[in-house]
């Protein structure tokens, strides 16, 4: 598929199974803007050419492309508000849908059964040029390392608008390894994978959400195709392609976040510290830090919340030394052992003040997370 | 009563020539970019003799001093040492209300029975604040807070002074009215306007005389404190929920820009309410008034609280932008304000990264 060409002029008309323009639907149309600033982001495309239909949707960040197992009559496309095409579809009967718009117009009619509509449609010259498929090198990766990877790292990154770089996930494959870290400068996670084989280096900067996506349209696929377009990184999965804008900046150099030294290193048992931390963290409401007081023997989780009540529970753990508080966010703490899958978690701490780690046993996943200064 | 006001002397570029001694003797500047729209938060001795002075932008404190150092803030940083220097004045005083991280009142009264034992309660205190952190502390001793806090400003830095019982009234008459607390800008401009220049001047308004130029509770009120009296106990806890600053304008305001430059400039006042409670605010909000009177405000709520002035005036002008688009139109007023207030401070990387 090349770009989008002009393609007012010429007539639509596709038919295809209720179920089939649902479930396409569905997946498209998560990339459907739901801003209304820019109103033909709102749309969802649909194009015939060459007797395939292709669906797709983008609000700028991210498009979702799908083939559609239709039938169409000539080459044509059009672009159908989405909100209410998802909507009438899920409603329509179990038949055959038509949907007709002809040279010129500015209506689309969907016909199903004995229902029938007609709506405003948008210019599709006016839908954004997507990056060609075809004209894109790909390269292929093991789905389920790729998917699982981001899984983990994706958590830490931010929602904060004002500092798009955070906003994303480092993605870097170099040799036979993938590497992806995040951090919303409060937590950083790093996961390291080794692929089957070695795959071209490639460096790109991707949003967090985009990676969400991503798990959602290649779930079970076992080979996710990578490539880079200009500034687009493009991913195809169960003949579903998603473009993604890279982010531009520098990411924040984490190698150089990671402390080289610790003062303790504690193995804990993970299942039982996040029951701990999950059973504690129900007192720790407005943001109240979560403590962790580490005694000889001992790990004590507290969390107190002001006019509320306060938590506690201790578990044994093989701690020496001076006793040693810290705090840290319920929610960043609860996501970093959240993020691991292992028995057992190495974590390791330095002072009150300085970042903890939580690390998997292997060792090829990472989730730094800062402490909350305590008040008093 | 014998209050004293204790007052750190240029507290964050002190502290800063403590942690990086090849400072100290250059004339430094702590505050924002000076090739931005950064505002000086403290400058040391050796640039407040070209005139750079808090508040300033530090674009202006560049131009006055082109070999100034410009360093950031390090609230942290600060923070630790003002809490051993409270700690260090508590072994002397146990009474003391924290105003700021580098100001605070003191309860002399209770241990010391008249005002020779006073003054040498104050030497003990900036004796013990110089041994636990190596900082200079000035101190005014009176009878008042209004006097105690306009003492300690007298003789900068390392100074103390003590004003004696009865000598209130004459000692704050030669100090211009801006020094007296309670008088905010527009006050200052009234008094100014009416020939009021010191507080002595406003002393001795007459009730007539000041029913014109500060009618109500408010000029009753700070022609009793230009007189020496004031009844404000020292202040334990009373922790506040929210913090906020607002401007009314002369005449309503169309332009953008000048509404974003106002809220950065509180944005920066908010903040540094903030951190000298010690305290980060996850709301931001932003408040206007158009000319028939409505009130409209924008909040939004953060994961994590914040305390950085910058931050908060990027957030309170995008909240004001959102609230035009609602309403456009020339507004009498804007106001930013913090809450969802917590006494801890989520510790961030990449401050990590530079302060560790």
């Amino acid at each position: 598929m090349v770009q989008v060409e002009a393609a007012s002029g010429s007539a639509v008309n596709i038919s295809c199974s209720r179920d089939e323009l649902a479930q396409r639907l569905g997946l498209v149309s998560r990339a459907v803007s739901t801003r209304t600033a820019v109103q033909i982001l709102s749309g969802v495309l649909l194009r015939a050419e060459s007797g395939r239909v292709t669906l797709a949707a983008t609000d700028m960040e991210v498009s979702l492309r799908a083939q559609l197992e239709a039938r169409a009559e000539g080459d044509g496309a059009v672009v159908v508000p989405g909100k209410l095409l998802v909507e009438l579809t899920r409603l329509l009967p179990d038949d055959e849908v038509r949907i007709e718009s002809g040279a010129e117009e500015s209506v689309v009619r969907i016909s199903c059964g004995s229902a029938s509509y007609q709506l405003n449609s948008y210019n599709p010259e006016d839908f954004p040029r997507l990056p060609s498929v075809e004209g894109t090198q790909t390269f292929g990766v093991d789905g389920h390392a790729l998917l699982e990877t981001a899984a983990r790292v994706g958590r830490a990154a931010s929602r904060d608008e004002s500092r798009p770089v955070l906003t994303g996930v480092l993605m870097r494959f170099e040799g036979d390894k993938l590497i992806m870290a995040a951090t919303d400068s409060y937590r950083l996670s790093v996961q390291e994978t080794v692929l089957g084989g070695s795959t071209p280096d490639l460096e790109a900067i991707v949003p967090a959400r985009s990676l969400t996506e991503l798990a959602r349209i290649a779930q079970g696929a076992d080979t996710v195709e990578i490539g880079i377009h200009e500034n687009q990184v493009l991913f195809a999965a169960n003949d579903i392609w998603l473009t993604t804008r890279r982010i531009d900046g520098q990411f924040p150099n984490y190698k150089q976040l990671l402390p080289e030294t610790f003062e303790h290193e504690l193995t804990l048992p993970r299942g039982e510290l996040l029951e701990v931390v999950r059973r504690t963290a129900v007192l720790a409401q407005r943001n109240s830090p979560l403590r962790l007081r580490f005694a000889e023997g001992e790990l004590t989780v507290s969390a107190q919340t002001h006019d509320v009540g306060e938590a506690r529970e201790s578990l044994p753990v093989s701690f020496t030394g001076e006793p040693l508080e810290i705090g840290f966010n319920a929610e960043f703490l609860r996501d970093g052992i959240e993020s691991l899958d292992d028995d057992e978690l190495r974590l390791r701490l330095i002072s009150p003040l300085r970042p903890g780690l939580i690390q998997s046993a292997a060792g090829n996943f990472s989730y730094l997370i800062m402490p909350i200064r305590l008040a008093g | 009563m014998i209050i004293g006001h204790l007052d750190l002397d240029a507290f964050f570029a002190a502290v800063e020539e403590l942690e990086q001694p090849e400072l100290r003797g250059r004339p430094l500047v702590v505050g924002g970019d000076p090739h931005g729209r950064g505002v000086v938060a403290t400058a040391n001795y050796e640039a407040r003799r070209y005139g750079i002075g808090s508040a300033m932008s530090c674009a202006e404190a560049l131009r006055r001093c082109p070999r100034a150092v410009f360093v950031h803030p390090r609230k942290g940083l600060y923070s630790t040492y003002s809490d051993a220097v409270w700690a260090a004045v508590r072994e002397v005083v146990p009474t003391v209300e924290r105003t700021g991280l580098d100001e605070g009142y003191l309860d002399l009264g209770e241990v010391a029975d008249d005002f020779a034992r006073a003054r040498e309660l104050a030497e003990a205190i900036q004796a013990v604040v110089r041994g636990a952190t190596r900082l200079s502390a000035s101190v005014g001793v009176a009878t008042c807070k209004v006097c105690a806090k306009v003492a300690s400003d007298r003789r900068k830095p390392g100074g103390l002074t003590v004003v004696p019982p009865g000598r209130e009234a004459a000692f704050l008459a030669p100090f211009d009215v801006r020094l007296l607390a309670g008088v905010g800008p527009r006050a200052e401009a009234r008094l100014l306007a009416a020939g009021v220049r010191t507080m002595g001047a406003l002393a001795g308004l007459s009730d007539a005389e000041l029913r014109s130029i500060a009618p109500g509770k408010v000029g009753r009120l700070l022609r009793d404190r230009a007189r020496g009296v004031d009844a404000r106990p020292i202040e334990l806890g009373g922790e506040p929920v929210s913090i906020s600053q607002e401007e009314t304008f002369e005449r309503d305001v169309l332009d953008r820009s000048r509404l974003h430059a106002e809220l950065t400039t509180m944005a920066t006042r908010v903040a540094e309410n903030l951190t000298l409670g010690g305290r980060t605010a996850r709301t931001i909000t932003t408040k206007l008034r158009y000319p028939d009177f409505s009130i409209r405000s924008r909040s939004q709520t953060l994961p994590v609280g914040i305390d950085d002035g910058a931050r908060i005036g990027e957030l309170a002008c995008s909240l004001l932008d959102r609230a035009l688009a609602d309403r456009p139109g020339a507004v009498r007023l804007v106001g930013v304000g913090v809450s969802s207030l917590e006494p801890h401070r989520q510790l961030t990387l990449l401050e990590a990264s530079t302060e560790a």
